[in-house]
């Protein structure tokens, strides 16, 4: 029974490694923007980055 | 006249008499084995063997009264012979004062002897006496012991007084009776030394569930719920723990060789790179665009690296990895820091100068980059540059791959441990977390 599951489960697992890996799967948080402006090519700054506006915190010890 | 022929096979029979006590009537199973038997009516202890039945021993039962729950008279195959219940006591030790006490089921059949079922808070054992005397290690902790090649640990030692009787016994039976009782482990069996007088008795015992017992007797309802874990009781989990590690081990091999051959036939192609200057001194828009490459093959991830050349400062980058094919964006921002100094305690650093994410699943198709760098303003010039590589093999996967297959057997092996520990902690050998001393003889 125990045994049977474990072939199952550790055969999911190779299989979901597999699929991460061939599909280029990543654990980086990417936000995916559709139908960005072709002018951007033209004017970068007409775009406005999910991530713009950065507050730096500027650490150090 | 005598018969020729074979002998015919004699068929277990009753013999009927009365109790001289109250009057009531009495039955005996085991023939000439009976040597005392208990009235069931006012439990007198009678002498089996006397033709007059004197009596040996009254108790008292009115606050001791225990009915065996497979009734006397039951008959039940064992091991493909059938016994017949005839013999009931309760046994009680006590530890710290407090009693703790089993029941014993003595069973009788005409042509293979006796045996016993003991019951524990639902745990039962087949027991039957040792025809050769096992090999003692005393030296040990805890002591051991040999028998058929197989070793058992010694569990616990206590004096046992008999609580309770019922029945016919091939002994001089007793309430009150007591004897020093040794126990010796190696699940699913256990030995059992008693020692009463200058008389010892060794008897092996191996784990039964209930509900065999129940079926093999017929007996109506259910048996008992086990409570706890018994001294012998098989752990649902020990053979499972071998097996579990031996699956895992082969698993984590296949991993280690999917992970070669992923590094090896992975393509790890640089699909684009440039170095650029980031003023931090000049107000205008700071956003740019790189020239258009393309990304070839199968969807894959891509790994954009940032090497920038900062000292006690920072350059935070948003970047957007445009598809011009269908006007679909990747967006992600990335900081690139790196502070260092002495203190007190000497040299520290933060940060580096290198940066790297992993953008995932990003189809093939012709691409730009778009990026927008940002920094503390009047710090001068920043030199950074900017890598794209497709289809890099991930790490992290086979690490969260290896967790995974390791999830199951720790698991598995931490719930065999702790069947142990609950094992052990009821023993003169507990372990020192468990809360029990070792008592060694408990009376």
């Amino acid at each position: 029974m125990i045994r049977n599951f474990l072939l199952i489960y550790g055969m999911a697992v190779l299989g979901m490694v597999s699929a991460a890996e061939y599909r280029g799967w990543s654990l980086n948080s990417v936000d995916e923007v559709k139908n960005v402006p072709r002018s951007v090519r033209d004017n970068p700054g007409s775009y406005r980055s999910v991530y713009g506006y950065y507050h730096h915190y500027t650490g150090g010890k | 006249m005598m018969e020729s022929g074979p002998t015919p096979i004699a068929t277990p029979q009753v013999k009927s008499l009365n109790c001289p006590s109250c009057g009531a009537r009495l039955t005996i199973r085991s023939f000439e084995h009976a040597v005392t038997v208990v009235c069931n009516s006012c439990h007198s202890i009678l002498d089996a063997q006397d033709p007059r039945l004197r009596v040996l021993q009254q108790f008292n039962v009115e606050i001791n009264e225990d009915p065996p729950l497979i009734p006397l008279g039951t008959r039940g195959k064992i091991r493909s012979t059938q016994y017949e219940v005839i013999g009931f006591q309760r046994r009680t030790i006590h530890v710290d004062g407090i009693p703790y006490s089993w029941h014993e089921y003595l069973l009788f059949n005409p042509f293979k002897g006796f045996r016993y079922l003991t019951e524990y808070n639902g745990h039962w054992n087949d027991v039957s006496i040792l025809r050769s005397l096992p090999t003692v290690n005393a030296a040990g902790f805890p002591p051991t012991l040999s028998y058929l090649g197989q070793t058992y640990a010694q569990f616990q030692n206590a004096k046992a007084e008999t609580s309770f009787v019922l029945g016919e016994f091939p002994w001089q039976v007793r309430v009150g009776e007591s004897s020093t009782v040794t126990d010796y482990v190696s699940p699913p069996r256990m030995i059992s030394k008693e020692e009463s007088g200058k008389e010892v008795t060794w008897s092996v015992g191996e784990y039964v569930a209930g509900r065999d017992i129940w079926k093999a007797f017929n007996v109506s309802g259910d048996p008992p719920t086990p409570v706890g874990v018994y001294e012998n009781q098989p752990s649902p989990l020990s053979t499972d723990v071998t097996t579990v590690w031996t699956i895992a081990g082969g698993f984590l091999l296949l991993l280690i060789m999917l992970a070669i051959a992923f590094y090896a036939l992975s393509q790890s192609e640089q699909v684009f790179t440039h170095s650029y200057t980031f003023d931090t001194n000049s107000h205008g828009e700071a956003s740019f665009v790189s020239d258009e490459f393309e990304l070839k093959g199968r969807t894959s991830n891509v790994e954009l690296t940032t090497n920038a050349h900062v000292d006690n400062n920072w350059i935070y980058l948003n970047y957007a990895l445009i598809n011009e094919d269908t006007s679909q964006a990747f967006d992600f921002g990335r900081e690139v820091s790196y502070y260092h100094g002495y203190d007190e305690d000497g040299f520290w650093s933060e940060g580096k100068q290198e940066d790297s994410v992993t953008v995932p699943s990003v189809p093939p198709g012709h691409y730009y980059l778009r990026v927008e760098p940002e920094s503390d303003f009047f710090r001068g010039k920043i030199y950074y540059s900017v890598t794209l590589t497709r289809d890099v093999p991930q790490i992290s996967f086979f690490g969260l791959g290896a967790l995974a297959l390791l999830v199951p057997a720790g698991f598995i092996t931490w719930r065999s441990m702790n069947f142990e520990h609950l094992r052990w902690a009821e023993s003169d050998y507990a372990p020192a977390d468990s809360g029990s001393s070792n008592d060694g003889e408990d009376s």
